[in-house]
């Protein structure tokens, strides 16, 4: 799961199909699908949002919208 | 005494005008505060609020 | 004359084109969402129109500023595309550029942050580029306007390349499904029946509600059920179509930028990414936050604001007074001029003016925050804090708008993509304290709380923030209550603020309050001092005896209990609701001083130090202005809720003054 990587890890998204619908969308509008490789840059506390970089951009998610996301560790 | 006709005159003239475009203005809201309203031909009415009723 | 619409994804320097294509000074960020609604300038050639549409990334739409560029390819005449690409994010940006060659309009490709992809290690082919698409590219620096002129030419000439209408072939069921929606609509529609079906199926609403005129409802939506049919039984594959249609656009565009681009690895770490370790660091992220907002506060009301007010206070109120009263005694003026124009006029415009400086020294650090591209960053470091509450982070983002101007702010929150979050945003934007309300802190700071003036106003503008996140919760636990709440937010690079840029950006935001000074400010002062002139026992009265003083009269029973039970402050209180910043010239007319000092000395004896806090909490949060209420009621299009902010506010404001004020009193405060 995404949400369950660590600052500065990397990953391939597997299956993105358990985000919410909205997300899914803004991230498919934003290059990031099935297949797309990622990396955690920071972890925000109290359960805040993660910051992600895929193809050198930079987005901010939900935690639990992460942790809805499939990643395989690369 | 022409002097002070001319003087208030002035002033009270460009107070009403001031005063009744600054309303007219603040009424069309949002195009008061847009940066390129003397230059820009599009007439500032939202055609679409079905999003927010 | 040609209407050209500039349109491309958020972030990739539309704003900047428009200003160097048109030489107009629109309001430029770093921030995805800075233009709103569609604006247009003309062409530095004089004829050609020029139309700058909100950033999207598809036009089918997920928020309201994207909505506004679905509608205008639907309903709005235009005859040439002028499409910017961020070069550094080609393949995304292409997205949208494949759908606009299916519209079928003429195309030219502004293709934009060569350099920043340069440093990322992307070399881009123009030539094949342009070549694959069919297209005319030209690269551009939209910020410094290099290329702008020859992207001028190429636009506004006459020849453009229409692109290849159907680069994308998306398998026989959709392509089929395009024919079947063609017959149904017979020619009765003029756009593009390709681009039309396309976005149909991809599931974009505001193309439905559109062809719902022509075709009838469950033909449409029978249609789409037999494409995806026809779709799963052709390739077995169980994609939606938006799904389908997506994939097959990337394919394309995979093969276009494999012609046109090739990378070299950078193994360099960006500065950005450097910068964000720690502006977005776990501890240190909202400890900087604040950090900066304290800086920014000390700057304005402590170290440089201040001793600048004060020397333009000196300047108006000893040479510019007596160069006037002068020239009035020259031209043999009557004493009823002389106390208009020393009285009335100079009071109360002066004291507006003189808080020019603090105004453009929040302005700056405004300007700067957004250009530098650390407001979206804000927006994430603040999404939990605004999530506990009910709303996002990037909701964050009119609020901080707000600090400079709530119209600009209220328009903002069209990014926010839920229509709850919405309203929300757009109810609580007028508790920001704009900078019309500073005059009235600085003012009552100088008077009262010489010792921590930043101090004592940086609480003010927290207090509007923490009233605001507070109602968040309780509107979304009453009033708004349900839907799911969204957050995804682009985090542009860094990029180091031009002298230029944020001056034109300082200049654009404060112009309109030094504007304000000399046309309504001035109107205000002449009726005001008027109404303090004369009163229902004839002119030239003692001021307890004017119209003002029995018009606020009425009302100063009701502030008693808050600490300011005198007509002074209900009449300012009552000018405060056309523009905020006339309560201060009010109270210089009433008051009746010759400057700033000397009003903050009387101020002394009608308030105490707890009743100006007091009423300094009142006047940040009684009511939105006349040109934030009338915004608010075009962007929720509801007297309903134009009214309920305005009645809200009232009541918020009155019991936090009572509770400041009786409450102070019980612990021996005065």
């Amino acid at each position: 799961m995404l949400g369950k990587l660590k600052a500065g890890e990397k990953g391939r998204i597997m299956n993105i199909s358990g985000a919410d619908k909205f997300v899914r969308r803004r991230l498919l509008d934003l290059g990031i699908a099935e297949g797309s490789e990622v990396c955690v840059k920071c972890i925000l506390p109290f359960g805040g949002p993660v910051m992600i970089e895929s193809c050198g951009q930079c987005i901010g998610i939900r935690r639990k919208e992460a942790l809805r996301i499939e990643v395989e560790r690369a | 005494m022409l002097a002070n006709l001319i003087i208030g005159g002035a002033i009270f003239g460009y107070a009403g005008w001031a005063f009744y475009r600054f309303i007219k203005k603040s009424k069309e809201g949002k195009c008061a505060a847009c940066s390129i309203q003397s230059s820009c031909s599009s007439n500032c009415s939202v055609n679409q609020d079905e999003n927010l009723k | 004359m040609m209407n050209i619409a500039l349109i491309g994804n958020p972030n990739t320097g539309k704003t900047s084109l428009f200003n160097n294509l048109t030489g107009s000074y629109e309001y430029v960020g770093n921030w995805s969402g800075v233009t709103v609604e569609k604006k247009v300038g003309v062409f530095k050639n004089g004829e050609d129109q020029l139309i700058d549409l909100p950033g999207v990334y598809t036009l089918n739409p997920l928020s309201k500023d994207e909505g506004v560029v679905t509608n205008f390819f639907l309903n709005e005449p235009f005859e040439k595309l002028l499409n910017i690409l961020d070069a550094s994010q080609l393949r995304r940006n292409l997205h949208l550029t494949l759908q606009l060659m299916e519209y079928g309009a003429p195309v030219i490709i502004g293709l934009n942050m060569l350099d920043v992809a340069k440093n990322r290690g992307i070399q881009i082919d123009i030539g094949k580029l342009s070549e694959a698409l069919g297209v005319t590219v030209a690269p551009v620096v939209a910020r410094s306007g290099k290329g702008c002129d020859e992207l001028a030419e190429l636009v506004t000439g006459d020849f453009v390349g229409m692109g290849k209408t159907n680069l994308v072939y998306y398998g026989k069921a959709i392509e089929d499904g395009i024919l079947r929606l063609a017959n149904m609509l017979d020619g009765r529609v003029k756009l593009p029946i390709r681009w039309l079906a396309l976005q149909l199926f991809e599931g974009n609403s505001y193309v439905k509600d559109y062809l719902v005129k022509y075709v009838a409802i469950e033909e449409i939506e029978s249609l789409i059920l037999s494409v995806a049919d026809s779709h799963f039984q052709l390739s077995g594959d169980k994609q939606t179509l938006e799904q389908v249609i997506y994939r097959k656009r990337s394919e394309t565009i995979d093969k276009i930028v494999a012609a046109s681009a090739s990378r070299k690895d950078n193994k360099k770490v960006p500065l950005t990414e450097k910068v964000d370790m720690i502006v977005t660091n776990k501890f240190l992220g909202i400890p900087i936050f604040l950090l900066m907002m304290y800086f920014m506060f000390m700057l304005t009301f402590d170290w440089l604001g201040f001793p600048l007010s004060d020397a333009l206070d000196a300047f108006l109120s000893g040479p510019v007074t007596a160069g006037i009263t002068a020239a009035l005694a020259a031209a043999g003026s009557s004493q009823f001029i002389n106390d208009l124009i020393l009285d009335g006029i100079i009071a109360g415009v002066g004291g507006v003016l003189v808080f020019v400086p603090q105004i453009f020294i929040l302005f700056f650090f405004i300007s700067l925050l957004e250009d530098s591209g650390y407001m979206a960053r804000v927006a994430l470091v603040m999404d939990r804090l605004m999530e506990a509450v009910g709303l996002n982070g990037k909701a964050f983002i009119p609020m901080m708008i707000g600090f400079g101007c709530n119209v600009p702010g209220i328009m903002a929150a069209r990014t926010i993509e839920t229509p709850k979050e919405r309203l929300m945003t757009i109810l609580l934007t007028p508790l920001m304290s704009c900078s019309a309300r500073l005059p009235v802190y600085a003012l009552f700071v100088g008077a009262f709380f010489i010792q921590h003036k930043a101090l004592v106003v940086l609480s003010l503008y927290v207090l509007g923030v923490v009233v605001a996140l507070i109602l968040a919760k309780v509107f979304s636990k009453t009033l708004l209550k349900g839907e799911t709440s969204l957050f995804v937010i682009e985090l542009p690079p860094y990029r180091m603020p031009q002298a230029r840029a944020l001056w034109r950006s300082t200049w654009d935001k404060g112009k309109g309050f030094v504007k304000k000074a000399g046309t309504f400010i001035f109107a205000g002062s002449v009726l005001i001092w008027l109404l303090a002139y004369a009163g229902p026992e004839g002119a030239n009265i003692s001021m307890d005896d004017s119209y003002l003083a029995a018009l606020g009269g009425i009302f100063a029973p009701l502030f008693a209990p808050i600490g300011f039970g005198t007509w002074q402050a209900s009449a300012s209180l009552f000018t405060g609701f056309l523009a905020k910043e006339s309560i201060i010239s009010t109270m210089n007319i009433i008051y009746y001083v010759p400057d700033e000092a000397s009003l903050q000395g009387l101020m002394a004896v009608h308030y105490t130090p707890l009743a100006a806090y007091s009423f300094m909490v009142f006047i940040l949060l009684y009511i939105p202005c006349l040109a934030t209420t009338a915004t608010i009621y075009k962007e929720t299009g509801s007297k309903r809720w134009t009214a309920f902010s305005i009645g809200y506010a009232l009541l918020i404001a009155y019991l936090l003054s009572l509770a400041i004020y009786q409450g102070g009193k019980l612990f021996g405060l005065s």
